[in-house]
This record gives structure tokens, C-alpha cells and sequence, in this order.
């Protein structure tokens, strides 16, 4: 053995005490103290407007678990470092959060270069870092510390794909998609499940997150002669296609995939996005109770705005954590067991969440077909647009 | 055959949009030799702008145009008069640094301000659509055509023929003599400014009701394509800017019709190498305009170094190196480490941006280049993760001089613009080149790093492995600057023709500087490649250029030393300013900008 290797376990071990040490005193004499998670995540840079938006799901969760009580009695508390979603930066953070005994679990981060280039020092350092944004098919294979909330994609995209080529009728489609490891890995579920349904890809083009003009896609698209377009876009460049198509003279069905639910699809989209089918886990009309409580708490807290997909998630991921400390209790390794004993947690996006232990994912998202009707999403009535 | 009108309308709508951009950025450069990186940001702040007056107080259209217009001038004055006049005697690079630490104060602003959630900013023109072959134009695309075109036209005038516009073009060519007839040099350069940052915000404006969408991330892309449009069409001439942007979208719309939407921009980019390589003071520059930089000293200070003992020098490494064997957090060390992959990465550029002179913007490739190179030799070949790294060093070293060679006849801001689009190339091409790189899906599962058979996974281990290659790698370096080919490299840095007079082979000497530094940046790439187990083509991106230029900048040209201790600051300071969250890449800024405005040679000086 090297000398490096005796003074990382005779360092991991003084950690161990001292995080024993620390949970001792924790666990018997002081349970005023709050418990804390750890949040990786972006609050400036590009990303910015997505850990904004987990703030406001994480703040409305901890309200109501809160008001139920909190943790056995214990206040719930997070704390967001700021990575920028930045591979260099989300491993700085990972030792942060793995040394600092207080930590229980991570959630985070957004992107995949960020979370998985932390993952091995959460998995080496026994602090479960618990992904809800990170649907890259390796980032639960980072180890058994790794686990996600995300909805795998090989859940999601058939479902897309049967809402087009079975419901709507649509043969031969087009495929837009954004050109990331998420846009890749569902346009592959999308275009295979919809081949076995008797579908035909007739041209895909992947592009830039960065990108503001499809103009000259939209003609490809145009010269290959579909029967629907698929989107497979956030909201933001999702309603760019949506805009540009019908300015390049397209009428053809548009049908987009989970990611663009959020009000601002239609605020930013105007009359183009009028009829565009989407596939997705919730919508406010959608009466599970869980549902209309989280969109009933949410509306109140932020004066009246309407929640979006990535609120959703970051609401379903705290109260996920929640459940997950109530079982564990504050001792990290407990934590990573507690991940395969917690059943039916209440949940926006699945109803009932409970941890397929083998992929360390949930199963069995949600599904709503909707349109976009008179300016606001509503389940689609099964007619023809 | 009719798309093909289709997509040359779509290439010149969207070559419209960039002029916007282009013709502002043209006009500073024409008068102040300077690449404005913060026009994106103005951009952005007449977005903002224009967004509160339409949807909050409901301006008419003129109206619109005339608040933000006037509104960004301000904030173009309020630059040129705090942010870059106190440097207007310091080194060329200086004000260049200094309008990047300017952007990120603005958009970090804007962002704290409106939220970095996209607002839809709705047009104010009625929405009808004319049929032009098989797709559409509205009454937006004539406007926006209008406005870049009209303000091209205006400024053409206003420089040949009115007296400030005289004064313009007397500064442009030649400041000293142009101050010695009596211009008042700095009105010139406020009117400019003024001017331009007009023009910036209301193409901000414009663009977000093109989209219907403004967000708080637009400025860098509007920043880049305007830069790209302008170089293209030769550097501060105005006309020039307008023309090269509608060639600019023409070439990306004729290129995703032949090639598909993912090359897009791979093209952009490819068009400006080109144009810079045939004609390298872009296609409409003219013949008699004074030679775009001085003959001597481009970027380079006249400044007297700060000699460090090396007493000093071997105390703060004995310190660095026996550092954890104290109880410092495994977080200190990670950051160390960053520190330490970030300082092999300023020696690189140091060395060819400080040394021998060529400023690159695009030097995340290399470590790009070297973190993929490792990355598959240890996983697909099963080479030892120690000698992969070395593998991707030399690859680096290889691939980096060849790629970058073109630009060697280029000088000044021409080299970093050249940098910035080749830097952008490599990230396109990892993107797309599947079978090799797995595009957008990236590697994941590398190996951990590893020396003779023993794993480095503990930070501990990792620390002074890298912190080991790092000083190697300064010490090579800094016998190398002593030498004789050190010496050779600072003279084609301050005076390339008396260096050529004296019989030196410049491009040999150049390829030399890049294929050390090359090495330095690939050793560094492979690194992190084994430290992350995971790369795609987004893990090294412009911003990691920009940073290590600003570490260089920082530490001071060609120091090597100061190139260490700027990676330690640069790398500190966001980790130090960790507590205050959203605002902490605004103080970032500001420490930037005050560090360009008091010590502009950098820390330590230049060598």
C-alpha cells in the first residue's frame, strides 16, 4: 500500500470519527438543530433561470413540511452553492459538501458535465447526491450513491410517441431536437418507439442550445415533406420553433415533448404555438390531489404565477428528501438505504414515487396528452386539429 | 430550386440581425482600435429596457425606440467614461479586459434586476406577413433591415462629411496627431460611444420582438456573431460590418441547407479562418488605412517586472507542497486543485500570449484536445491513465500548432479573434465528429487517475500530483524563457521585423511557443478528463478561454510566476465570494475592472 493510500484512510477514518462525533451530539442531545441538505446548483451564468426556479419549488415544499411538522420534529434547511453549473466548480462544491459532517445529502446539479463530474467524489465520500434534473442514461451508473428522480427518457418518449403516431394519425414526422446529451438520448427513445408504431422519420436536425434561428431548418424540414413536427426543446427554443415555423409558411401538427409545459410556452410562443399537442407528467387541471395542492400552494406563495416542469420537480425532489431523511434519519449511509425502502411518496410528476432499487430511477411517470387551446393548456378532447 | 430563395432570404434576415450588432462594434473599433465585448451586454440592456417601456409603460413604437436609444447611450457614455478612459495610456489589452469585466457587471445587473427567466418582449408592428417565395416576411424584418442599413448609410455620411465625423476618422488614424491639431480626442471617443451603444440597445430591442423572447443570456452569442460579422467585413469599417453580416447569415443559412442545422455555426466560424487567412485585415478593409496596430510592443507594458527572491519562491512551494499534510478541508484542496489545472493552462497561454505575443481567445480547445485525446486512450486502447495523459499533452501540442498556424501571419486583435474562432471549431466539431468523440452524449466512465499502478483518488493525492505537474511544468518553462530561445521569442513579441531582419523564422519560433504551451494545455486537459470521469463538448467552453486570459492578464505577460499566482486568485476569488450567491460573479467583475484600472501590466509585470 502507498504512503498516499495509508494516509487516506487514516484521514477518512478521523473524518468518520469526527462525523460520528458530530452525530452523537446531533442525535442525543440537541434537536433544535436543523437538518441539512446540500444544493448544487445554478443561480448565475446561463443556467441561471433554472436554480431560480428550484428555489421556488424547494422553498414551497419545506413550507408545508413545515407546517406537517417538519422531520420528526427537526426544522428542514438547505443549503444552494452556486456552481454556475460548472464541472469545475460542482467539485469544489462536492468536497465541500462531503467534509462538512452538517450535510446529510446533495441534490443537484443541473447539467451533466456538472453532476457527473461530482459523482465520484459524492460516491467516495458516502454522500448521496440526489440528481432530479439528470436524465443522462449513465448518472445513476456513477454508483450507489447516485440517484434520480428525473424521469428516464426511455419512460417518457414512447408515451410522446404513441400521443403522435397512434392518436394523432401523424406518419411521416420531423424531428427538431436539441442537440444535448438529454435531446440526443429522447430523440433515440422518440424515433424508435415511433418506427415500431409504423411512423417514418423523414429528416432530424439537432441544434445549439444558443440558437435563436430555425429559419433554414424549418425549410429542410419543409423540403422533406412531413406530417407533423416533433420537438424535442425546452420552452424557450421550443417556442422559437413554434413562432419561425409558421412564419416560413408551415401548417403541419407540431407536437412537443414534456420539457416545453410551462406558461411560459405561450407567453412567449403567441398564436403560433395555438394547437401544438404535448405530451406531459402534470397539469393544473389534472385532479390528483397532489397535483392541485402543489399548484394551489404555489400560485399563493408567488403572487398568483403558474408553475412549470422544473418547479415541479425541485417541489417533488425536496419532498423525496424529506421522506428519504424521515427513514434515514441523519446518517448519510442510512440516507443511501433509505432510498430503497421509501414507497409511495406523494409526487407531482408520478403520483406515487417509489425507487426502482436496480436503476436507482422512479418508473411509471404520469402522462396527460394535451393542446394548446385559446392560449392555455387543456387535455386534448381527441379531435383532430 | 426554390428553397434556395428561401434560404438567401433567411440567410440575409438573419445577416440583418447581426449587422445591428456589428455596425456599433465597427464604429469603437474604427476610432478606439478596440473589440468592445461588452456591445453584447448593451444589447441586452436595450432589450430590458424596451421591455419596460412596452409592456410596463406601454410606449408607442417610436417612442420605444427613441427611450432606449437614449437610455443605452447613457450607459455607453457612463462605460467610456468610467470603465475605459482611465486606461487610456496602458497596454492595448487592457481596455479589452477591462469591457469584458464591464459585461459581466451589466448582464449580472440585468439578471439580479429582471430575473434570468426569459420574458416575451411582443412586437409593436402590426403581424402581417408577406408571401416571398415559400416562406414569409413581416414588417419586423423590413425594420430591422431598414435600421441596419439606415445606420450604416448615416454613419458613412457623418464621417466624410461632418466636422465631428472628420474628428472620428483624424483619431481613428491617428490619435497623437489627431489630438495635436486640436481634436478633442475624448469627446470623439464619447460621441462613439454614445453612438454605438445607441445602436446596440435598440438592436437589443429589435431582436426580442424579432423572437418575441429576451433573456438574461443573450449577450454573449449576440457578442460573438458580431464580432465574427465585423472582422469578416475588415474591422472598423462601418459599410464593411453591414455587408459582412449579411454574407455572415448567408453562409450559415447556404450551410445548414447542405450540411444540416448542427453545423451551423461550424460554418460561421470557418468563414471568418478563411477570410482571415486570405485577407487578414478583412474583405472590405482598405488599402491606405494605417497599419492596424503599431509595429512594436502591441500588448505588452512597459513595466518593470517584480523579481520574487527565490527564497520567497521556494518557501510558498515548500508551503503548497506540504499543505496537506495539515487539516485542511478535502474543500480547500479541490479548489487548490482547480487552481493548480488552471495554472498549467496560464502557463500555456502565458507563454504564447505573453512571451511571443499571439493573444489567444480559444485556448479551452487545447484542453479539449488533451482531456479527449486521454480520455479515449485510456478507455478504448487501455493505455495506462499516466501515459494517456502525456498522450493527450502531445496531441494537444500536435493538433494545437496545426490548427492555430494559419493565424501566425496575423497580428494583433486579429490572432484573438482568430483564436476565439478556432477555439470555437474544435467544441463544434467534438460536437458533431459521433464517432469518435460520442457528440453530445460524452464520455463518461473514465478512469480515475492513476500513476505506476496506483490509484490518485483521494484529494489529498490528487492535490500534489498536480501540483507536481504544475511545477514541472513552471520550471521547464521558466528555464526555457532564460535561454536563448526565450530570448528569441521576446524579440518577435516586441519588434517582429527587426527579428525577421535578424534572421528569425517567426512561424518556426511561433510553432515552437505553441507546441510547449500546447503540451502544458493537453497535460492539463487530460487531467481534469481523469479527475471528472466525464466530458462532453461543453465541459471546456469559451468562458474558460476568457478566464484564462484574464488569469494571464492578471498575473502579468509571460510571468510565470504571475500566472500561477493569478490562477490561484482567479480561482479563490468565486470560491471566496461563494456567500453571496447571485451577486458574487458581479463582484468578480468589479475586483476584474478594478484590477485592469490599477494594475493593468498585472500583478507581477510583464517579463
Amino acid at each position: 500500500m502507498s504512503n498516499i493510500d495509508r494516509r487516506k484512510l487514516v484521514k477518512g477514518s478521523l473524518a468518520v470519527m469526527m462525523a460520528g462525533a458530530t452525530f452523537s451530539r446531533g442525535g442525543l442531545a440537541d434537536t433544535s438543530e436543523p437538518i441539512l441538505l446540500g444544493v448544487s446548483g445554478p443561480l448565475t451564468g446561463p443556467n441561471a433561470q433554472y436554480g431560480t426556479q428550484w428555489k421556488q419549488g424547494f422553498d414551497l415544499a419545506l413550507d408545508e413540511i413545515m407546517a406537517a411538522g417538519g422531520i420528526n420534529g427537526r426544522k428542514l434547511v438547505y443549503q444552494f452553492e452556486d456552481s454556475q453549473s460548472d464541472p469545475r466548480q460542482s467539485v469544489a462544491i462536492a468536497q465541500k459538501f462531503v467534509s462538512d459532517s452538517r450535510i446529510v445529502m446533495e441534490l443537484g446539479d443541473f447539467s451533466s458535465p456538472a453532476s457527473m463530474a461530482a459523482s465520484p467524489i459524492y460516491q467516495r465520500g458516502g454522500l448521496v447526491q440526489f440528481g432530479f434534473t439528470n436524465s443522462h442514461p449513465d448518472f445513476t451508473k456513477g454508483g450507489d450513491f447516485m440517484w434520480s428522480t428525473s424521469v428516464s427518457q426511455a419512460d417518457e418518449q414512447p408515451l410522446l410517441a404513441a400521443y403522435a403516431v397512434k392518436r394523432l394519425g401523424l406518419k411521416k414526422l420531423a424531428v427538431l431536437h436539441l442537440n444535448t446529451d438529454w435531446g440526443r438520448t429522447s430523440r433515440d427513445y422518440f424515433t424508435n418507439a415511433a418506427k415500431e408504431y409504423g411512423a417514418e422519420i423523414v429528416v432530424t436536425e439537432g441544434y445549439i442550445a444558443e440558437e435563436r434561428d430555425f429559419r433554414s431548418t424549418l425549410v429542410r424540414v419543409r423540403d422533406a415533406n412531413p406530417d407533423g413536427l416533433i420537438l424535442i426543446s425546452y420552452y424557450s427554443d421550443g417556442a422559437l420553433i413554434a413562432r419561425q415555423a409558421r412564419q416560413v409558411g408551415l401548417k403541419q401538427v407540431i407536437c412537443a415533448a414534456s420539457s416545453v409545459y410551462s406558461p411560459k410556452f405561450i407567453e412567449l410562443g403567441g398564436e403560433a404555438v395555438e394547437d401544438v399537442h404535448v405530451g406531459t407528467r402534470y397539469f393544473p387541471e389534472d385532479t390528483r390531489p397532489e397535483v392541485q395542492k402543489f399548484i394551489a400552494g404555489f400560485k399563493k406563495k408567488y403572487n398568483g404565477q403558474e408553475p412549470d416542469a422544473f418547479n415541479a420537480y425541485s417541489y417533488d425532489a425536496m419532498n423525496m428528501a424529506a421522506a428519504v431523511v424521515k427513514i434515514g434519519g441523519t446518517d448519510r449511509r442510512a440516507i443511501r438505504d433509505a432510498f430503497t425502502k421509501v414507497k409511495d411518496v406523494s409526487s407531482v410528476i408520478f403520483g406515487s414515487a417509489t425507487f426502482d432499487v436496480a436503476s436507482r430511477r422512479v418508473k411509471g411517470a404520469m402522462n396527460a396528452e394535451l393542446v394548446v387551446r385559446k392560449g392555455q393548456f387543456a387535455l386534448w378532447d381527441g379531435k383532430p386539429t | 430550386m426554390s428553397s434556395w430563395l428561401d434560404y438567401t432570404i433567411n440567410g440575409l434576415i438573419v445577416g440583418n440581425v447581426y449587422a445591428l450588432v456589428a455596425v456599433g462594434l465597427a464604429l469603437i473599433f474604427g476610432v478606439s482600435r478596440l473589440i468592445n465585448f461588452a456591445q453584447g451586454s448593451i444589447y441586452l440592456v436595450g432589450a430590458y429596457i424596451g421591455w419596460v417601456a412596452v409592456v410596463q409603460l406601454h410606449t408607442p413604437l417610436p417612442l420605444t425606440i427613441i427611450v432606449v436609444a437614449v437610455a443605452a447611450a447613457i450607459v455607453g457614455l457612463i462605460i467610456e467614461r468610467f470603465g475605459l478612459r482611465p486606461l487610456q495610456n496602458s497596454v492595448r489589452i487592457a481596455p479589452l479586459l477591462a469591457t469584458i469585466g464591464i459585461s459581466f457587471v451589466l448582464d449580472q445587473l440585468v439578471m439580479l434586476t429582471f430575473s434570468p427567466n426569459p420574458r416575451a418582449l411582443p412586437s409593436q408592428l402590426p403581424d402581417v406577413r408577406f408571401q416571398v417565395g415559400g416562406g414569409t416576411i413581416g414588417p419586423l424584418d423590413l425594420l430591422i433591415a431598414g435600421v441596419g442599413l439606415t445606420s450604416a448609410l448615416l454613419l458613412f455620411v457623418f464621417l466624410r462629411y461632418s466636422k465631428l465625423g472628420w474628428a472620428v476618422r483624424a483619431t481613428a488614424q491617428d490619435r497623437d496627431a489627431a489630438m495635436q491639431m486640436g481634436v478633442d480626442v475624448n469627446r470623439v471617443n464619447q460621441a462613439v460611444f454614445g453612438i454605438a451603444a445607441a445602436l446596440g440597445g435598440v438592436s437589443g430591442m429589435l431582436v426580442g420582438m424579432y423572437y418575441n423572447q429576451i433573456d438574461t443570456a443573450m449577450s454573449l452569442q449576440a457578442t460573438l456573431k458580431g464580432v465574427v460579422a465585423e472582422v469578416v467585413g475588415g474591422a472598423g469599417n462601418v459599410p464593411g460590418a453591414v455587408i459582412g453580416s449579411l454574407l455572415l447569415g448567408l453562409v450559415e443559412s447556404y450551410g445548414v441547407a447542405v450540411f444540416g442545422t448542427s453545423y451551423r455555426n461550424l460554418f460561421a466560424f470557418l468563414l471568418l479562418v478563411v477570410v482571415l487567412v486570405l485577407r487578414p485585415n478583412g474583405l472590405f478593409a482598405s488599402a491606405r488605412q494605417a497599419p492596424p496596430e503599431p509595429l512594436t510592443g502591441t500588448f505588452i507594458a512597459p513595466s518593470r517586472p517584480v523579481r520574487i527572491p527565490r527564497w520567497m519562491l521556494l518557501a510558498a512551494s515548500a508551503i503548497f507542497a506540504i499543505l496537506p499534510l495539515f487539516p485542511v478541508s478535502f474543500y480547500v484542496l479541490q479548489t487548490l486543485i482547480n487552481a493548480w489545472l488552471l495554472g498549467m493552462l496560464a502557463l500555456s497561454l502565458t507563454l504564447v500570449a505573453g512571451t511571443i505575443g499571439q493573444v489567444s481567445l480559444g485556448h479551452a480547445a487545447l484542453l479539449a484536445i488533451g482531456a479527449y485525446t486521454s480520455a479515449l486512450l485510456s478507455l478504448t486502447l487501455n493505455v495506462p491513465v499516466g501515459l494517456a495523459i502525456i498522450g493527450g499533452g502531445l496531441m494537444s501540442a500536435a493538433l494545437g500548432t496545426l490548427l492555430i498556424s494559419p493565424s501566425f501571419r496575423l497580428r494583433g486583435h486579429y490572432v484573438s479573434i482568430a483564436t476565439l474562432a478556432i477555439g470555437e471549431i474544435v467544441s463544434l466539431v467534438i460536437l458533431n465528429w459521433e464517432s469518435v468523440t460520442r457528440g453530445p452524449i460524452g464520455i463518461s466512465g473514465i478512469p480515475p487517475l492513476s500513476l505506476f499502478g496506483y490509484d490518485l483518488i483521494s484529494p489529498t493525492a490528487i492535490y500534489w500530483f498536480s501540483f507536481a505537474v504544475m511545477v514541472v511544468l513552471a520550471l521547464l518553462q521558466g528555464r526555457l524563457l532564460t535561454s536563448h530561445l526565450g530570448r528569441s521569442f521576446r524579440a518577435i513579441r516586441d519588434d517582429d521585423i527587426a527579428a525577421r531582419a535578424y534572421g528569425l523564422s517567426l512561424n518556426r519560433y511561433k510553432s515552437l511557443a505553441f507546441i510547449f504551451g500546447g503540451f502544458a494545455a493537453g497535460v492539463s486537459g487530460g487531467i481534469a478528463a481523469h479527475l471528472y470521469s466525464y466530458i462532453n463538448h461543453e465541459t471546456f467552453n469559451t468562458q474558460q478561454s476568457i478566464l484564462a486570459l484574464t488569469v494571464v492578464i492578471l498575473g502579468g505577460l509571460g510571468n510565470v510566476v504571475g500566472a500561477m499566482l493569478g490562477a490561484v486568485a482567479l480561482v479563490g476569488l468565486p470560491e471566496v465570494f461563494r456567500i453571496a450567491a447571485e451577486y458574487r460573479i458581479l463582484i468578480y467583475g468589479i475586483v476584474l475592472l478594478l484590477l485592469v484600472r490599477f494594475r493593468p501590466q498585472g500583478l507581477l509585470g510583464t517579463m
